[in-house]
């Protein structure tokens, strides 16, 4: 089947709306449209929905296409308050299958969306993207960071986004995106792709 | 996450099982990995699925570790025959060598980057041929800028002689393009004005091995593998050679190879070999040497020296001597071999050499280059000490770190320990240069050093140093092919300055809309002793192109057109067409053929890549990637060499290539493989043997044991040796862009992780100048030595530094370039390193320019600055860009 994004289209094609919901999916009651949207809708579990989308509208190539619209699980993963600095805390996310395996640390330090009174509460999916290393139990305290991979050395720096510090990976380390409600930490999305996945929520 | 430049994917698409499948190799580093490439048409919205049915791997989703992943970066969208297509391109996980698990860096690993697509940044690809009218570079014809550059090309010529014609370009953008370009600017123009991306002048890039009788590239990978103790100088391979370390080096040593490495900064491959029992020589810019010397020193004190090998493969008095008798010695290497400056009498004359020199007694040595004299035993027991009877098989790498500092000495002095050591010659017993860029050179023309005007004692003519000719106002037209000139030479800004004159300060501007006041106009200039600026890139250039060129001619590159190439390990493969050009633009080869037939030059009818490959064969015959043979089998077999190659795909076949009895072809493992049998009755049909196949490259076969003094480096050294606050200033390139610098400011995430210059400083250097990371920071200097002349004198002690400096030769030019500091635990102390070639802040403005006397390179990696505070990057306090963290994470 011929499966589009409605997230994809959003971005390629600048004629669809950027803000405001296109088509109406069941999950959710909206069609989200961009990332944020994307990320700021909460749902127990991932759901998908097919719907169908104009692509080129206006066009002699305006066609009806169906579109796989899917959204992060809201799952909750720790209190704040149970955090121990440079003590991370495993956790499986967006699902429980493979590569769903990502920690959450509270580093004592501002870091790129960073949660908590000193945004210094992160998390990141624990496989390497370079060839898939498993990165669990490298968190170095001193340098904020994740690595060195077993594999081929790659290192990533917490406190930025998981950017790559030293190494080969093609991207940074997906971070998981967090929302704090009282002391509850929720993890509500993945930015960056994944390893050994084509889609973050076909895992 | 989302970054002004970079915006990370979710998900990817995936080839579909009828995506066409097409072979090639990384357009960057010496490893050259292969890669697959995966297109299949945009229209119809057939992409693949999840599952090992559905899509081109036959792979199901999610993939295992090492699997055949696509990550977003390694996707893109490209025209192939004017229609839309997507491409996948990852490391070919099925190919049995070079990148044997498939393993990429991040610079190939994203390579699909490159890939010319409106949509991305790299969009400003030239497309069109330009010529600056009313100062502003406008489009034209093709037909119209080449006539002009013909036109004016012929004037330059005829009325100021061929040497007023320059040319400067890459030495490695392919076989086809090299060739063809070499072929015009030395056999038609025959001009001695011609040099390479990386050097002033057409010279030798490792004298010292030269002098010994050492290819550049004889080891095979598996070499740097197995070797039980591996040397690396002036090159940490996990930042660079990736995946030769990845793949090869760090097996070893997860084997037991004992790994020493001696470079300035602990990155992550000196990190992880020192964490499984290597060893970190930390040694100080420029006093390479030293070390080397007193490690030698204490082989020899110890008598740990490989006396069997050396009786055997090692010059004494009679063979040094030999086949020097005669002639005019005017090759660069026999004036070295006969100077008397390094020619010895064999091992026990270097050994005397060797232990009257002071400078070279570990203690002395260790304290000069701030290495621990612990470490430096330690070294010489590792490569040297036999352990119960046995020898240690001993490798050494050498590279820019250490070859660029102290050109001549320390290639002399490596080459020596490793003839003492038994490296060279046998499986894990080799010595050889990690390298940079791929190896695409082939020569189409003789270099004529004879119309050199550049001399040294004697009657020695040294190839003419392009940018001290330039400098003078001898270059009238400057012909520069895929490189940046400016930024990648010695005290660049000088330079950048005298461009300036000579081109767009020149009165005679182009002010017409006809053909022939054009051309009138710029021969104007050359004939008031300015310069006409043409430049052939993919890119428009800051600011040999953007702000100097007359002409640009814009070129088709990888993936754009089929190329041959070889890579570190002399291993040929065909880099297929996957994609049409942007616009108009033309691959190199076919921009000079059309120049050449305006200029009235013969044998340039080619039609095709494969044309030019199949001529050029025969000039390849007798070097370490002699393909000539393949030729010669596809045309037995009714194919064209472009397909035979292609049928090697990814895994190619290591140059000098031959050909068996049976018509098949047989490549070659390693040079100087003293253990290899050749055919008794010699090559056969059109084989050709080479004498560096089984021996070393001398006049008799066997290793010149050199010495290297000190003396002719340090009074240059010394006058440079930090005063006051001054720090030593050295530079280089990071993994994440080694090699990729002419696509990376278009590649988002590489730009994301690198988005200016940095400054690496040690913390108690930064301390003590109020400097913390993300400050921006003011790197400078008064004392960037430069060269007034070539040289000037008549005496050989007028043939140093020192003597230049008594003879007013010596001008101190000053240089300044902004950078992003990051205080690191990984750099030594007293040293800063910043990226060499950064395009908009040029390190390389800081590094002295002065050549090696003796063989007229660069010491690029030498040089001295201030440092301070100028404020705060944009970088300190937000989260998007850049990273405070070491590099030496394990």
């Amino acid at each position: 089947m011929t499966t589009l994004t409605t997230e994809a289209l959003a971005k390629t094609d600048p004629a669809l709306p950027q803000d405001k919901p296109a088509v109406k999916s069941k999950g959710h009651g909206k069609c989200l449209m961009n990332r944020r949207q994307f990320l700021l809708t909460s749902s127990a579990a991932t759901a998908t929905a097919t719907v169908m989308v104009m692509i080129n509208p206006g066009t002699p190539h305006a066609q009806q296409v169906p579109a796989v619209v899917a959204s992060y699980p809201r799952k909750f993963i720790a209190n704040l308050s149970e955090l121990k600095q440079d003590e991370p805390v495993d956790f499986t996310y967006p699902d429980d299958g493979a590569y769903s395996e990502s920690m959450i640390v509270k580093m004592g330090e501002a870091a790129g969306g960073g949660i908590g009174p000193n945004r210094d509460v992160v998390a990141f999916n624990y496989a390497c993207t370079h060839q898939g290393g498993d990165l669990s139990g490298s968190y170095k305290a001193d340098t904020k960071s994740l690595g060195a991979c077993p594999l081929h050395l790659s290192t990533y720096d917490l406190t930025r986004h998981g950017i790559l510090i030293s190494g080969q990976a093609y991207q940074s380390l997906p971070q998981v995106l967090l929302e704090l409600e009282g002391d509850k930490i929720y993890a509500v999305g993945v930015f960056g792709l994944i390893f050994g996945r084509a889609d973050n929520l076909q895992g | 996450m989302a970054t002004p430049y970079y915006i990370p994917e979710s998900n990817v698409p995936l080839p579909p099982k009828d995506a066409d499948v097409i072979t090639t190799a990384c357009d960057y580093c010496i490893v050259a990995c292969g890669y697959k490439v995966y297109r299949w048409p945009v229209a119809g919205n057939k992409n693949g699925g999840a599952s090992a049915d559905t899509n081109a791997f036959g792979e199901d989703f999610p993939v295992a570790p090492l699997g055949p992943w696509v990550a977003p970066n390694q996707h893109n969208v490209v025209l192939h025959k004017g229609e839309p297509h997507h491409v996948v391109i990852i490391p070919d996980k099925d190919t049995k060598y070079v990148n044997t698990d498939g393993d990429s860096s991040l610079r190939g690993g994203c390579i699909a980057q490159k890939c010319y697509n409106p949509q991305t940044p790299t969009r400003d690809r030239l497309k069109t041929p330009m010529m600056r009218i009313y100062g502003i570079l406008q489009p034209v014809p093709w037909e119209f800028a080449l006539d002009v550059a013909a036109e004016v090309g012929k004037h330059v010529i005829k009325k100021h002689g061929d040497n007023a014609y320059g040319v400067k370009t890459f030495s490695y953008q392919y076989i086809e393009n090299t060739y063809a370009i070499s072929k015009y600017a030395l056999r038609h123009i025959n001009t001695a004005n011609f040099t390479f991306h990386d050097t002033p002048s057409d010279v030798s890039s490792t004298p010292g091995f030269r002098d010994a009788g050492f290819d550049n590239f004889g080891p095979s990978y598996e070499d740097w593998m197995n070797a039980e103790t591996l040397f690396i100088c002036g090159t940490d391979p996990y930042e660079t050679k990736t995946i030769l370390w990845t793949q090869w080096i760090m097996k070893g040593i997860q084997n037991g190879q004992k790994a020493i490495l001696m470079v300035p900064r602990r990155t992550a491959g000196v990190a992880y070999a020192e964490e499984n029992g290597g060893l970190w020589l930390d040694v100080t810019p420029g006093t390479d040497l030293l070390v080397v010397n007193a490690i030698a020193r204490t082989i020899v004190e110890n008598g740990w020296e490989d006396s069997e090998w050396i009786k055997k493969w090692v010059n004494d008095k009679w063979g040094s001597s030999s086949g020097f008798g005669q002639g005019t010695r005017n090759t660069p290497w026999q004036w070295r071999t006969t100077w008397g400056k390094f020619q010895t009498k064999g091992f026990k004359d270097w050994k005397k050499w060797l232990l009257a020199q002071d400078e070279f007694k570990v203690e002395n040595a260790a304290k000069v280059a701030g290495v621990d004299a612990k470490k430096i035993r330690t070294a010489a027991e590792w490569l040297a000490k036999p352990q119960g009877g046995k020898r240690p098989k001993t490798s050494i790498m050498i590279e820019k770190g250490f070859y660029w500092s102290n050109n001549t000495g320390n290639t002399q002095a490596i080459s020596a320990l490793g003839i003492i050591c038994g490296a060279g010659g046998r499986p894990g017993q080799v010595i050889g240069r990690a390298g940079g860029h791929q190896r695409g050179g082939q020569r189409g023309g003789k270099y004529p050093r004879n119309k050199s005007p550049m001399k040294l004692p004697g009657r020695r003519r040294r190839a003419l140093d392009t940018d001290t000719w330039t400098m003078s106002g001898h270059t009238r037209l400057a012909h520069v092919i895929g490189t940046t000139w400016i930024q990648s030479m010695c005290g660049s800004q000088v330079l950048a300055q005298r461009f300036e004159e000579l081109t767009v300060a020149n009165p005679h501007q182009v002010r017409s809309y006809d053909k022939q006041d054009i051309i009138d106009t710029l021969k104007a200039r050359a004939d008031s002793g300015g310069m006409v600026v043409v430049n052939q890139d993919i890119y428009l250039v800051d600011p040999i192109g953007n702000r100097y060129a007359d002409i640009i001619f814009p070129a088709a590159t990888w993936g754009e057109e089929t190329f041959m190439r070889a890579n570190g390990e002399r291993r040929l493969r065909l880099y297929n067409k996957f994609y049409d050009a942007p616009g108009d633009a033309k691959p190199d080869w076919w921009i000079i053929a059309q120049l050449a037939k305006r200029m009235g030059f013969d044998g340039f009818d080619w039609k095709n890549s494969n044309d030019v490959a199949e001529e050029a064969s025969r000039f390849s015959r007798g070097s370490r990637k002699d393909f000539h043979m393949i030729k010669v089998a596809a045309h037995r077999e009714g194919k064209t060499l472009h397909q035979k190659l292609g049928e090697f795909g990814t895994n190619g076949i290591q140059g000098p290539v031959f050909m068996k009895d049976d018509g098949s072809l047989m490549g070659t493992k390693r040079l100087h493989d003293t253990q290899r049998k050749l055919d008794p009755n010699g090559p056969q049909g059109a084989n050709m043997y080479n004498k560096k196949l089984t021996h070393f490259n001398s006049q008799t076969g066997r290793c010149n044991i050199q010495k290297s003094p000190w003396s002719l480096f340090s009074d240059y050294w010394e006058w440079l040796n930090p005063k006051g606050d001054e720090l030593w200033a050295t530079s280089g390139r990071t993994n994440e862009r080694w090699q990729s610098g002419f696509d990376d400011r278009r590649r988002p995430y590489v730009v994301q992780r690198w988005p200016e210059n940095y400054v690496e400083i040690h913390p108690d250097d930064a301390k003590s100048r109020g400097i913390e990371s993300g400050d921006m920071v003011m790197v400078y200097s008064d004392r960037v030595p430069s060269l007034k002349e070539t040289i000037v004198g008549v005496e050989g002690a007028d043939y140093s530094f020192s003597g230049q400096m008594k003879n007013g030769n010596v001008e101190l030019t000053r240089a300044a370039v902004t950078g992003v500091a990051h205080v690191t635990r990984h750099i030594k102390k007293g040293v800063i390193y910043m990226d060499f070639l950064h395009p908009e802040q040029p390190a390389n403005a800081i590094e002295g320019r002065i050549v090696d006397w003796i063989s007229g390179n660069y010491n690029y990696k030498m040089g001295v600055a201030k440092v301070k505070k100028i404020g705060e990057s944009a970088y300190k306090r937000t989260f998007r860009s850049m990273s405070w963290a070491p590099r030496d994470i394990i």
